[in-house]
C-alpha cells in the first residue's frame, strides 16, 4: 500500500516500520483494540503506564469533557509490574510480536522508577522504555520530576544505569523552560524524548459550584493543546540531538504531518483512540496518501522540514 | 431515537450500550454512552433525555441524518440464569431504557416478569408500553403522585418482595435507588443485578475513566459492566 515510498523511521535505535505510535494511557497494552486495529501496522506499541506494585489511582470522577479535549485525573491506576509481565506482555508477544513494545515507566521515588526497567531487563517482549516523569496526576513522584532539571537528570541517570535498550523521556509541558529540561535529560543519556503529556488544568461546574473532577485538578489532552505541543516539539528539536516522538491533539494524518514538520521523528496518537478507535489505522494509511501527493519517497524528510 | 445499524442489531445482547459520536470537528469530541433499548431487523433503538450539549445536539437531527456514528455493542449485559420462573424489574426514570430488551426475551421464554417502575412525574415514566405488553404486572409510583402510587419505586418494590417469589431482580435507575433496591433483594435473599452509569471516555477498557469499586477491586464499567451483581459492587458510604 505504501508503494515505492519508503515509511521507516528510526527512533532512538528503534527500527519502526512507520512513524505512528499510540499514546501511553490512551491504548491500554493494545487488547482493548485489537478488534478495531491491526496492531501490526503500527509503528510501535507505548503501553499505559507501568508501577513497581499496584497503584489504584484516583477517585472518580475522572474525566470531564472540555473545549476541543478533555480533563483526566486517572492516576497512573495499574496493577504492577509483576501482573503487567504476565497479563499484558505475554498476550503482546503472541499477538503483536512484530511490532516493537515500548513500556511507559512509572514511580513515586528515583529508585522504584530503576526498579521497574530492572524487572523488565530479562523480558524479550520489551523494545525500549518510555520514562514518565510528567503524569500531572499523582502527588509523589510523576511530574515533580519532570518539573526541574536536577530531579530530572536523576531519574534519567538512574534509569539508564539500568538498560541498555533504548530509553526515552516523556515531559511534561507544565514548565516555565522545556528545553533546558530536555537538555539535561539528553545529558544524562537519554536516547530519546516523547513530548508532551497532558497540561495542568481545571473544570468547574458552575450550576453546582463544584470541580468537575474528584482531584479538582487534571490534564488536558485533545486537539485542545495541540499549538503547544506543536510549539515545545519544535524547540526542543532545534536544541537536542535525540529524536522526539511528538504528541497532543494528533487527530489526523495532517496532525501527524504537522508535528514531524516541526522535528518529530515519530508521533503518537493519544485522545483520539476514544473517539475513534480505528484512527491510527487512518493517520497511518493518511500519512502514505500524504506522500503520494507530495512527492515525498522517504517519511524521513518530512523530520524538521518546516519551512520557515 | 432509531438508528440503522445491523451488525449491532444482529448480535446486541439486553443491557449492553452504544457508543454514540454526536458531532463531529467541534467542541464536542467525546463520545456519548446510550443502552440499547431495543433491537430489531436492522435497527437498534434508544432512549434519552436531553442533559447537556450532546444529547441537545442529538435531538436536532433530522430524520435520515447520517452524521452520527456509533461503536457497538458494548459492555457486558444482564444475565439470565437457567431456569428463572419470575423476575422483577425495578426502573426509576430512564433506567427502564436497558430493561426493554431483556423484558421481551424473559417474557418469551415464558419468564413470568413483574414490574415496579417509579419516575419523579408522570411525564418521565419511559417504556411503560412496552412492559405492560410483556409482564405479568406493572406497579407504577410517581414522585409527586401524578401516577401511580404517590412515592418512591422502592415502596411497591418492597411490597412485591414480601408478596411475592422471585428468582432474580433487574434494577437500573438512579444509584441511591440503585442501592435501595439492593439491599430489599439482599433481605429477601433474591440475587439481584444492576445497570451502573459511569463517566465514559473510551467504551472500551483502555481509559480507566468508568471505574467501579467492587469485592474484587476496580473494575471497568464500560467491559465488566454496565451490569454487575448487586453483590458485587461496593458502595461509597
Ligand atoms: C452505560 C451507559 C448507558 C446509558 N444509557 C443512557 C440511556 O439509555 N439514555 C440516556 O438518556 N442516557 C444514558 N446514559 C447517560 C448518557 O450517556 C448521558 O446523559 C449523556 O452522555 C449526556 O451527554 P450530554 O452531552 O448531553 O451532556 P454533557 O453533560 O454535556 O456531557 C459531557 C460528558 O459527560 C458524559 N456524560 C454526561 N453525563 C453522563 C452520564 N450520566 N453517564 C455517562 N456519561 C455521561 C458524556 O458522555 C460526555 O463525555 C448512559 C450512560 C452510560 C454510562
Ligand atoms: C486517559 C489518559 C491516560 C493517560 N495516561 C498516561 C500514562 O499512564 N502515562 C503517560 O506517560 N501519559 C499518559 N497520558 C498522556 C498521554 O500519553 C499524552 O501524552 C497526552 O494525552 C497528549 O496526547 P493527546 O492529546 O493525543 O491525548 C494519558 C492521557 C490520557 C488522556
Ligand atoms: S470508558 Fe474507558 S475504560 Fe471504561
Amino acid at each position: 500500500m505504501s508503494g515505492s515510498i519508503d515509511m521507516r523511521v528510526n527512533l532512538a535505535g528503534l527500527e519502526l516500520r512507520n512513524p505512528v505510535t499510540v499514546a501511553s494511557g490512551t491504548f491500554a497494552s493494545g487488547r482493548e483494540f485489537a478488534d478495531f486495529v491491526d496492531l501490526s501496522r503500527l509503528g510501535a506499541i507505548v503501553t499505559k503506564g507501568v508501577s513497581l506494585g499496584p497503584w489504584a489511582g484516583n477517585a472518580s470522577p475522572r474525566i470531564a469533557e472540555t473545549a476541543s479535549g478533555m480533563l483526566n485525573s486517572i492516576g497512573l491506576q495499574n496493577p504492577g509490574v509483576e501482573a503487567f509481565v504476565v497479563k499484558d506482555l505475554a498476550w503482546l508477544a503472541e499477538n503483536a510480536a512484530t511490532t516493537p513494545v515500548i513500556v511507559n515507566v512509572s514511580g513515586h521515588s528515583v529508585e522504584e522508577y530503576a526498579a521497574v526497567i530492572e524487572r523488565l531487563e530479562d523480558e524479550s517482549g520489551v523494545a525500549g522504555y518510555e520514562v514518565n516523569i510528567s503524569c500531572p496526576n499523582v502527588d509523589a513522584g510523576g511530574m515533580a520530576f519532570g518539573s526541574e532539571c536536577a530531579p530530572a537528570a536523576a531519574v534519567t541517570r538512574a534509569c539508564r544505569a539500568v538498560t541498555k535498550r533504548p530509553m526515552l523521556v516523556k515531559l511534561s509541558p507544565n514548565v516555565t523552560d522545556i528545553v533546558s529540561i530536555a537538555q539535561s535529560v539528553e545529558a544524562e543519556g537519554a536516547d530519546g524524548l516523547s513530548l508532551v503529556n497532558t497540561l495542568l488544568g481545571m473544570a468547574i461546574d458552575a450550576e453546582t459550584r463544584k470541580p468537575l473532577l474528584a482531584r479538582v485538578v487534571g490534564g488536558l489532552s485533545g486537539p485542545a493543546i495541540k499549538p503547544v505541543a506543536l510549539r515545545m516539539v519544535w524547540q526542543v528539536s532545534n536544541a537536542v540531538a535525540i529524536p522526539i516522538i511528538g504528541m497532543g491533539g494528533v487527530m489526523n494524518a495532517t496532525d501527524a504531518v504537522e508535528f514531524m514538520l516541526a522535528g518529530a521523528t515519530a508521533v503518537a496518537v493519544g485522545t483520539a483512540n476514544f473517539v475513534d478507535p480505528t484512527v491510527t489505522m487512518r493517520v497511518v494509511d493518511g500519512l502514505v496518501e500524504y506522500c503520494h501527493r507530495h512527492g515525498v519517497t522517504d517519511v524521513r524528510d518530512l523530520i524538521g522540514g518546516l519551512e520557515a | 431515537m432509531t438508528l440503522h445499524a445491523p451488525e449491532c442489531a444482529a448480535s446486541v445482547q439486553p443491557g449492553q450500550f452504544v457508543h454514540l459520536r454526536v458531532a463531529t470537528g467541534s467542541d464536542i469530541i467525546l463520545r456519548r454512552p446510550f443502552s440499547i433499548h431495543r433491537a430489531y431487523g436492522e435497527r437498534v433503538e434508544i432512549l434519552y433525555q436531553i442533559l447537556g450539549t450532546g444529547t441537545l445536539l442529538m435531538a436536532e437531527k433530522p430524520v435520515g441524518d447520517e452524521s452520527m456514528d456509533l461503536v457497538g455493542p458494548l459492555g457486558h449485559g444482564w444475565r439470565a440464569p437457567e431456569g428463572i420462573a419470575h423476575a422483577l424489574f425495578v426502573t426509576g426514570g430512564l433506567g427502564a431504557a436497558p430493561l426493554g430488551m431483556l423484558a421481551e426475551q424473559l417474557a418469551a421464554h415464558g419468564v413470568a416478569v413483574s414490574v415496579a417502575m417509579g419516575a419523579p412525574t408522570k411525564e418521565r415514566l419511559v417504556a411503560r408500553e412496552l412492559f405492560e405488553n410483556v409482564a405479568r404486572q406493572v406497579l407504577v409510583a410517581t414522585d409527586d403522585g401524578s401516577d401511580g402510587e404517590h412515592g418512591f419505586v422502592t415502596v411497591p418494590a418492597a411490597r412485591l418482595l414480601a408478596e411475592e417469589r422471585f428468582d432474580v431482580v433487574y434494577t437500573c435507575g438512579p444509584e441511591p435507588m440503585q442501592r435501595a433496591i439492593a439491599a430489599l433483594a439482599a433481605d429477601a435473599g433474591v440475587p439481584c443485578q444492576i445497570s451502573l452509569e459511569r463517566l465514559m471516555a473510551c467504551g472500551i477498557g483502555a481509559c480507566l475513566s468508568c471505574v467501579v469499586l467492587t469485592v474484587d477491586g476496580l473494575k471497568r464499567a464500560c467491559v465488566d459492566g454496565p451490569v454487575f451483581d448487586a453483590a458485587e459492587v461496593t458502595w461509597k458510604s
